[in-house]
């Protein structure tokens, strides 16, 4: 009895710290961002914010290019989940589900691609982009995060795909289905949350993307949020409040996808990566 | 339309496998033959050099030392998200009030843009202002506030912790798969037999989880050596190039002091490297779990 109120105990503190490490820091990103600019700054930082008022939040929206940031955002990392998902699902359907030669090296070579230091192609893909006449499109970067993304979103639905009783695929072959129908009617509904998670993944990199974006877009109108929200933390005198109302305003959107998808992701993240 | 049999699969992973060629094999043949000219920045032309560029990055002493903090980067991350997650999955393998709701929430730290990340601890770890400070300074622990990203060690030490922040929610997700596969009744039944938390862990979880410990000590790995966005927006490489891993030598070589010749070579060398660590990996993870 005794021991099992002191493991209880230890639970609930491993639990207290991992609050306080996750959660925390976004507490007071979060409350901060509606807080009084004199109350942001005090020497006695507020757990409950004493003041409110979305001034931060006006200025943001008023005074910057934010919206626009998040809409190429927006347009960007959805386009990157599309297309990766049109190329992922046949191919893990392929190596899944079927047996072919060099099957095993082919998937090796994915899972290399998974590995690749991604600083490595910046500099020559940039020359090839700029011969291309891709630099500052927004179609460059779909390119750049689908290339990120694919090799992680085949791995993933693994799992998914193995977990198809074989009887099942057998059966709609028998009737006469065509390998694309049998896929497209029986296997993607069967996988469905397998690409509910490869969707929330690379949605979730395609929205996070940095560097790349940083190089390959060079007009202000074209930058995706976080290309455009580093212009601002460098543009003003650091004005805290602005800056915590903007990223506030960044989580927003995978928060939302998270909200509704995110067990989803877990699953498949949970599900393929060991097996 | 009907297809051979045999050609069939090719047709389904052709598109994938063609647009990674694409982008990935290409750029870097074009980073091999970019290494062996002399070509300053992007567009203008260079001449052939041979080996050049190897010998100049082999013999300078900054890539020797970006190596060097490189491999201590990888292996302070590794080992620090792991034992992270390791704790955080071990608690949410756990069955508690809301353990469903913290399973998926946990990577609310993962989720968020790198750049938020950084100007949140940024906020978070500042010197005039911020939170942390504050709170050290009236608990008293310090009596001076702490310069997060002043001193080399200390920046670096503060760059490893904001980077395994951020992943290690990542990782607690994949070891709770591993946690989740082994058997409910051994516990059981060693429970039964007297056996208490600690001795259950040594006992039964520990050697059961160690291979999907291994594979994800090698994901952390691939993960931390490429890591870039964060310590370039949070220090730069500094001070006193102090974070400089070979991400931040190869961008700083190419993009500030236009030298993308020898910063293709860097590349490469780093290149070689990775995918030598990561083919014995994968030769070790392709394997049937038995075999593991």
């Amino acid at each position: 009895m005794k021991r099992a109120l002191r493991w209880n105990m230890a639970l609930a503190g491993v639990l207290f710290m991992l609050v306080a490490l996750i959660v925390l820091p976004f507490w007071f990103v979060l409350t901060g961002s509606i807080k009084e600019p004199s109350e942001i700054i005090a020497r006695t930082p507020t757990m409950i914010p004493q003041s409110f008022s979305l001034q931060h939040y006006v200025k943001l929206l008023s005074a910057s290019d934010y919206p626009l940031y998040m809409m190429n955002s927006m347009i960007v990392a959805t386009a990157s989940t599309v297309i990766t998902l049109l190329l992922a699902i046949p191919a893990g359907y392929a190596f899944f589900r079927m047996a072919f030669a060099g099957r095993e090296t082919l998937y090796r070579a994915i899972l290399l691609a998974y590995a690749f230091p991604s600083i490595v192609i910046l500099i020559p893909l940039f020359g090839i982009f700029a011969k291309l006449g891709l630099i500052d499109t927004r179609l460059a970067l779909v390119l750049v995060n689908v290339a990120f993304a694919l090799p992680f979103a085949i791995w993933m639905l693994r799992s998914f795909f193995a977990g198809i009783p074989i009887e099942i695929e057998e059966a709609a072959r028998l009737d006469g289905g065509a390998p694309l129908t049998v896929l497209r009617r029986i296997m993607i509904p069967l996988v469905a949350p397998g690409i509910a998670a490869v969707a929330v993944f690379t949605f979730v990199t395609s929205w996070t993307e940095y560097v790349f974006a940083s190089v390959m877009i060079l007009s202000d109108a074209k930058r995706p949020m976080p290309v455009g929200f580093s212009g601002i933390i460098g543009q003003y005198q650091i004005d805290w409040g602005l800056l915590l109302a903007g990223a506030s305003l960044s989580i927003l959107p995978v928060v939302i996808l998270f909200a509704f998808v995110g067990r989803w992701f877990v699953a498949g993240l949970t599900e393929g990566a060991v097996k | 339309m009907k297809l051979p049999r045999h050609i069939l699969p090719f047709a389904f992973i052709g598109p994938a496998i063609v647009f990674l060629a694409a982008m990935l094999l290409w750029p870097l043949a074009q980073a091999v033959l970019l290494s062996l000219q002399s070509v300053r920045s992007v567009g203008t032309t260079g001449e052939w050099v041979g080996l050049a560029n190897y010998i100049d990055v082999l013999t300078d002493t900054d890539f020797w030392d970006s190596a060097w903090l490189s491999l201590i980067w990888v292996v302070a991350n590794a080992v620090l998200q792991t034992l992270l997650a390791l704790v955080a999955a071990l608690a949410l393998n756990q069955s508690f009030p809301g353990v469903r709701i913290a399973r998926t929430w946990i990577v609310l730290a993962w989720i968020v843009p790198t750049v938020v990340v950084v100007m949140i601890w940024r906020w978070l770890f500042s010197t005039s202002g911020g939170i942390v400070n504050p709170l050290l300074l009236q608990s008293g622990l310090t009596d001076r506030a702490i310069g997060f990203f002043a001193t080399p060690n200390m920046a670096f030490a503060t760059l490893v912790f904001i980077n395994s922040w951020r992943w290690f929610p990542f990782i607690t997700l994949m070891m709770l798969a591993g946690l989740t596969r082994i058997p409910r009744d051994l516990y059981e039944a060693a429970s039964i037999d007297g056996a208490g938390p600690w001795k259950r862990f040594t006992r039964i979880t520990w050697p059961l989880l160690a291979p999907t410990l291994g594979v994800l000590l090698v994901i952390g790995t691939l993960l931390s050596f490429n890591v870039f966005d964060i310590i370039w927006l949070l220090t730069a490489g500094g001070p006193a190039d102090a974070t400089r891993t070979l991400p931040v030598l190869i961008y700083e070589t190419a993009f500030k002091s236009y030298r993308m010749s020898e910063a293709a070579a860097v590349a490469v060398l780093a290149t070689v490297f990775l995918m030598g660590f990561a083919l014995l990996a994968t030769r070790w993870l392709a394997r049937p779990p038995e075999a593991r």
